[in-house]
């Protein structure tokens, strides 16, 4: 039941990110090209922007999760810290590397070493490549389950830091366009595209989430099998 | 223009298909497991009995 509800979450959220990428190619309206260097790459913001705001959504999650296993020792805790690490990493893996694409068209460069949004943001996501890769090279146990939702729990800092680094310092990351006040510049059609991949990658990462949580537990009850077994 | 679009529609669909096969091997993780687990309890199912 679970699994089924999982998977068609996550097919829900594919087909509209599929969607919102080809509204976002055809039908979105086109930028001025006075204001940019590269118009036709600021399309990339219709994945940009819905790609992190599901690794935010990830990252509370693990936060969650973290703070649910530290604090309870709830096995459910564990199971969100892991999957909010595998989706936080994906996620910011997509934001990094089609902020990248738009930044060498636009800036033409890919990065910029002195922005503190840009450097925030890969440093969550470095976190979670952390604890993603050092998860399946320690054995499982409460010491190291403790030691990554440490970092489950210390690393959210950078979610608040990345989300007002853009309101306190604009170095070369474009200021907020949603509640960033005046300085907004979506018309209907642009914000309604905006949202639509929202709500997909909001569908599709929870989709995963659940996937990976059921993954966590069939290697727990299989372990735990295995174990006994190896006791007989 | 049209070259840009054509570069930025080759990055969607190379995004469309990274996480398509992210997709991919989530599915078949969770299949392989499953199957393991399934086996391993049939062959508990199957110890079972002789020992008894």
């Amino acid at each position: 039941m679970t699994k089924r509800l999982a998977e068609t979450i996550l097919l829900l959220g594919f087909i509209g990110i599929a969607t919102t990428l080809g509204l976002a190619l055809l039908k979105a309206p086109s930028v001025s090209i006075n204001a940019f260097e590269s118009p036709e790459a600021q399309r990339i913001f219709y994945w940009h922007v819905p790609a992190a705001w599901a690794a935010f959504i990830a990252f509370g999650f693990l936060f969650v999760g973290s703070a649910l296993w530290f604090f309870k020792r709830s096995n459910l805790g564990w199971r969100m810290h892991v999957a909010g690490a595998e989706a936080g990493l994906a996620t910011g893996l997509m934001t990094v590397w089609s902020g990248m694409v738009w930044g060498s068209a636009e800036w033409g460069v890919p990065w910029d070493w002195t922005d503190v949004r840009l450097n925030t943001f890969g440093l969550l996501t470095f976190l979670a490549m952390f604890l993603v890769l050092g998860r399946q090279s320690q054995p499982d146990g409460v010491e190291t389950r403790d030691t990554f939702s440490t970092f489950g729990l210390f690393g959210f800092v950078l979610v608040p830091v990345t989300y007002v680094a853009t309101r306190l310092w604009q170095i070369r990351h474009p200021g907020p366009v949603i509640g960033g006040g005046d300085s907004g510049s979506l018309n209907g059609e642009m914000a309604l595209i905006l949202l639509l991949g929202a709500i997909s990658f909001t569908v599709f990462i929870a989709g995963h989430m659940l996937m990976s949580m059921r993954i966590t537990s069939l290697e727990q009850r299989l372990e735990s099998i295995q174990e006994a077994m190896d006791k007989v | 223009m049209a070259e840009g679009m054509t570069y930025l529609a080759v990055a969607y669909l190379g995004m469309l298909i990274a996480i398509g096969l992210w997709t991919w091997t989530v599915f078949s993780r969770s299949n392989d497991l499953e199957q393991r687990l399934q086996a391993v309890e049939r062959s508990i199912d199957t110890i079972e009995p002789e020992q008894e």
